[in-house]
């Protein structure tokens, strides 16, 4: 079925089949509902196949003041403060190829609508591997993933995409192709908009492709997973580690809510209130050995309860366990997500913080945690009674512990109503750089900025 | 042109002793570490926020341009006060906040100096990783203004990876944090704009650094090479085979030569190059990674390869590197240090251009690179007293650039483009990538007081350059 449409969004649609031929544009309802953010359904969806398109359209948007919202894959759409406006959608999913792999400079460049986890299948056949693993699911785009700031595991050793990608195409929100940085390890030229861009979520452009740096596998991965009866010994752990010379490739804690969908995987059962620490080692032989030597003296000095290694394939194994399970239980439609960052040495008081408050509200709280960036993950049902409440407490806590607390992913209403993001000095200046780089208001708009100033 | 009124506000703000006018103190401020020299108005030395604030708020009334101004170490004529105004030393905002280990933290004002800080952790077994080759002298805030990297960026990443967050006066004088104490903070990361941003977007006024311990041990390798190709291709082969030293640093004949005459620091004077390599880590490791480097070097025909036996050894060559430019400029005052970086890959081919452009303009040019980095230092040596040798090393220089970015690369790594740089900006951006970058300017300077002239080449310059083809 075809909806009427006006006479303007008939000229807008017919303008866009003449950018990308009509096999790539949709009116169909069944197309324009499957994407669909936060309640608002676009009347077209458009699929871009090249930067100089998506320019185009984009240029459309502007003439025929038309609201545009970049999609990878639609997984993290409903994040942050709500879209206020959606005409058309612009998918770039037929932009989904490595465009070019320099293993001598160790740099892959991909167009932004390449799934992660197809790069990631690639780049390990030949030995290489890109250390970017946000929490998403089996479809989420680099584009997307960069749109959005997300990162996994891995920032513990290799940082967040601000350090990993070394350059961006966008198109900009007036239409303009722009090119930031590059592909040289370092690049101080002009004004970075690059990190402007990373976690910008399609407000200030619509990234096309990147250039990320790559690194080989090591000789040895190795994963060592360490049960703890008590979150306090397993914090006391990450301090330790912290304070230590080893450099370990990521160091996750997790309470028995996920930590049980890891057994299968080869993860020790907890007890009620235990938790798991997931420690990965990734280097030579030499580096392994010592590592796993030191942590292990290093937990057994802590009462760990159980101690479980795993080597090769079963890294992978409980690798994609720990992915699917996040994915499963931290971002379904029913669930308030948030995020706490707080500093690493209150990793543990804010962990105890978000069980108590749950306990307080009576509801589960599911935690896990990024032990060597001071981040918490957090996930609730939203059909409890009371979400404002728990929001509240949390907000407190993490502003107590010189930190902050957000909401990330909610249903619709809380998002609405509740103030998601935490209080700022510099919203201000971000609306200014919104409004003059997007003078329409565009791009995704209503999205990210206009948080509490 | 500032009125003697204006001083006077000034010498309000900031008081007596941190204000400086006189012709005889103008001239010590008109120049930085390039060659130009501009005499500024007034220097004034703020203690704290407010006064920068106050400074800020009086110049923007007036719209009277604010050079903010570290040690002045830059080599790209950042803090050249070409149109005149106030140059905003910060060297007085020089304390130490905070160090919290626990927390992996240092929170300082923007006028410490890089090695006052390394100082300062050494008891604690922590570094700050960003370690330019003028740590001695150069201030945090400086480091900041340039996203300054070094030879230990290799490892370990630019300045930008190691700032949590910073408290900035913005150009009407309104204090505003960026980033955070803790990691992902909310919003457009106006922490990594404001970074490498030469001081045209804002003052940092405060900084809170990403400390890590110091790795466990290390080892300082000094391979010396018959040719200059045989240095590069070992750094392509090693960075290749996946190892990341902690540095690798290419140094060539005229410069080990330049070094050797100021001060003994270990390295040879007869062969054309000599790669210092520093590899860190846990010590279980590192003995493999000197066999398997080593294997690279012998494939590579080396001359010899060195390992430092003591602390003073390594000391003596690391000192060695780190003089390298005032090395030179005893044997030759003036030169031009280039900051092209190119894809690792291209480093050979690069270097080889390089030396091709020295014979054809008939000019020394020495080498210094952070080479694993693909960051290369060509030193276009000239004679001031010589007017067509002045004019072939600035042509050069250009080559040079326009080198760089034909490679895939970049006309500047961490140096900056300040003043030195403006016109080869249109090498590597096009016009559109240039007017969003004024949009970002405008939006945080609207009046233009902030560093003005610097980073931003002019619009109406564009028509005489070839902006880059925007590619489909
Ligand atoms: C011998 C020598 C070796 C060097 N080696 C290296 C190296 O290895 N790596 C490297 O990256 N660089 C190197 N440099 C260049 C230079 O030292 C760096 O750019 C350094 O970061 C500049 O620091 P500074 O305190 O001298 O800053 P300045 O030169 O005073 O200022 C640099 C820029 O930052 C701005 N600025 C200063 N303070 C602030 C502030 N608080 N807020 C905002 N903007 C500010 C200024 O306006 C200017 O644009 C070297 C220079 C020399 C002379």
């Amino acid at each position: 079925m075809t909806p009427a449409f006006s006479a303007e969004q008939s000229a807008f649609s017919q303008r866009l089949t003449e950018i990308v031929g009509s096999a790539s544009v949709s009116t169909d309802e069944r197309v324009t509902a499957e994407h669909t953010v936060d309640g608002l359904k676009p009347f077209v969806v458009v699929f871009a196949s090249s930067a100089e398109q998506v320019s185009q359209v984009v240029k459309a948007g502007n003439q025929f003041e038309k609201t545009i919202v970049p999609w990878g894959s639609g997984s993290r759409q409903s994040v942050g403060p709500c879209l206020a406006r959606a005409d058309a959608v612009i998918s770039l999913k037929p932009m989904n190829k490595i465009i070019e792999l320099d293993v001598g400079n160790y740099t892959v460049q991909v167009e932004a609508g390449m799934v992660n986890r197809d790069l990631h299948r690639q780049l390990a056949e030949q030995g290489l591997f890109l250390p970017f693993d946000p929490f998403c699911t089996e479809t989420s785009t680099i584009g997307g993933e960069l749109a959005t700031n997300v990162s996994g595991p891995s920032r513990a050793a290799y940082g967040t995409a601000r350090d990993i990608v070394l350059g961006i195409t966008a198109v900009s929100p007036t239409g303009d192709i722009i090119h930031t940085g590059g592909k040289t390890m370092k690049n101080v030229a002009g004004i970075d908009l690059g990190k402007l861009l990373i976690g910008s979520q399609g407000t200030l452009g619509i990234i096309t492709d990147t250039v990320m740096r790559i690194f080989p596998q090591a000789e040895v991965n190795r994963s060592l997973l360490l049960a703890f009866p008590d979150a306090e010994d397993a914090f006391q752990v990450v301090s330790r580690l912290l304070a230590s010379k080893l450099t370990p490739g990521s160091v996750e804690l997790v309470d028995r809510l996920v930590g049980h969908h890891l057994e299968p995987a080869g993860g020790p059962p907890l007890e009620e209130n235990g938790v798991l620490l997931m420690v990965s080692i990734s280097g030579s032989r030499e580096d392994a050995e010592r590592h796993q030597k030191d942590i292990s003296t290093l937990a057994e000095e802590n009462k760990v309860d159980s101690t479980v290694i795993l080597d090769g394939t079963e890294v992978n194994g409980i690798e994609n366990a720990y992915h699917q399970a996040h994915q499963s239980l931290f971002t379904s439609p029913s669930v308030v997500q948030g995020k706490a960052s707080v500093p690493l040495s209150k990793q543990g008081e804010m962990f105890r913080a978000i069980k108590k408050t749950g306990s307080k509200y009576g509801v589960p709280v599911g935690v896990t945690v990024h032990g060597y960036n001071g981040i918490l993950y957090t996930r609730f049902d939203a059909s409890v009674a009371d979400p404002s409440g728990i929001i509240n407490d949390l907000n407190g806590t993490a502003a107590g512990l010189d930190g902050f607390f957000m909401v990330e992913a909610a249903p619709l209403q809380f998002r609405k109503n509740g103030a998601v993001l935490p209080p700022r000095s510099d919203y201000k200046l971000m609306r200014l750089l919104k409004n003059s780089l997007d003078p329409r208001n565009i791009l995704n708009p209503g999205k990210l900025v206009g948080g509490p100033g | 042109m500032i009125q003697q009124s204006f001083i006077k506000e000034l010498t309000g703000i900031v008081g007596r002793d941190n204000i400086l006018s006189s012709r005889k103190d103008l001239l010590a401020y008109s120049y930085d570490s390039t060659s130009r020299q501009e005499m500024p108005e007034v220097i004034v030395f703020p203690r704290s926020t407010a006064e920068v604030s106050g400074v800020i708020k009086a110049a923007h009334r007036d719209k009277v341009p604010v050079i903010a101004r570290g040690a002045g170490t830059n080599l790209s004529g950042g803090t050249i006060p070409d149109r005149g105004g106030i140059i905003l030393e910060l060297s007085r905002m020089n304390r130490i906040l905070d160090i919290d280990t626990a927390n992996h933290r240092a929170v300082v004002q923007p006028g410490v100096v890089n090695l006052d800080l390394q100082n300062a952790l050494a008891p604690f077994g922590f570094v700050f990783p960003p370690d330019p080759a003028s740590q001695e002298m150069s201030t945090l805030g400086g480091n900041v203004g340039e996203n300054a990297g070094g030879p230990h960026c290799l490892k370990h990443g630019v300045t930008s990876k190691y700032v949590y967050g910073m408290e900035v006066v913005l150009s009407d004088g309104e204090v505003i944090n960026v980033g955070g104490s803790v990691e992902d903070n909310p919003g457009y990361d106006l922490r990594g704009l404001l970074i490498g941003s030469e001081g045209t977007l804002g003052i940092a006024t405060r900084l809170t650094l990403h400390i890590i311990p110091k790795p466990e041990t290390s080892r300082t390798l000094l391979v010396i090479f018959e040719t200059l190709e045989n240095a590069s291709q070992t750094v392509s082969d090693i960075i290749g085979a996946g190892i990341i030293p902690g540095a690798m640093e290419l140094i060539d004949k005229t410069t080990c030569w330049a070094i050797e005459q100021g001060i003994s620091a270990g390295y040879p004077t007869d062969a054309e190059a000599v790669l210092l390599i520093e590899l860190e880590g846990l010590q279980d490791s590192l003995d493999r990674q000197v066999r398997d480097i080593s294997e690279i070097c012998q494939k590579n025909k080396v001359r010899e390869l060195r390992i430092a036996k003591t602390s003073a050894e390594q000391a003596a060559l690391w000192q060695g590197r780190r003089g390298a430019f005032g090395a030179i400029a005893r044997i030759c005052p003036q030169y031009i240090v280039m900051d092209g970086t190119v894809p690792r890959n291209k480093m050979v081919p690069t270097i080889h251009r390089v030396d091709e452009i020295a014979k054809k303009y008939h000019l020394t040019i020495a080498l210094v690179a952070h080479a694993g980095d693909g960051n290369i230092h060509p030193l276009i040596l000239f004679d001031t007293g010589n007017p067509e040798e002045i004019v072939s090393a600035r042509k050069a220089g250009d080559e040079i650039c326009e080198l760089c970015s034909s490679m895939g690369g970049t006309i500047t790594g961490e140096h900056g483009v300040g003043l030195e740089k403006l016109h080869a900006m249109f090498t590597q951006f096009s016009s559109a990538d240039l007017s969003a970058m004024r949009r970002v300017k405008e939006v945080f300077d609207p009046e233009g007081i902030l560093n003005p002239g610097k980073l931003l080449p002019p619009e109406e310059d564009e028509s005489l350059h070839e902006t880059k083809e925007v590619a489909g």
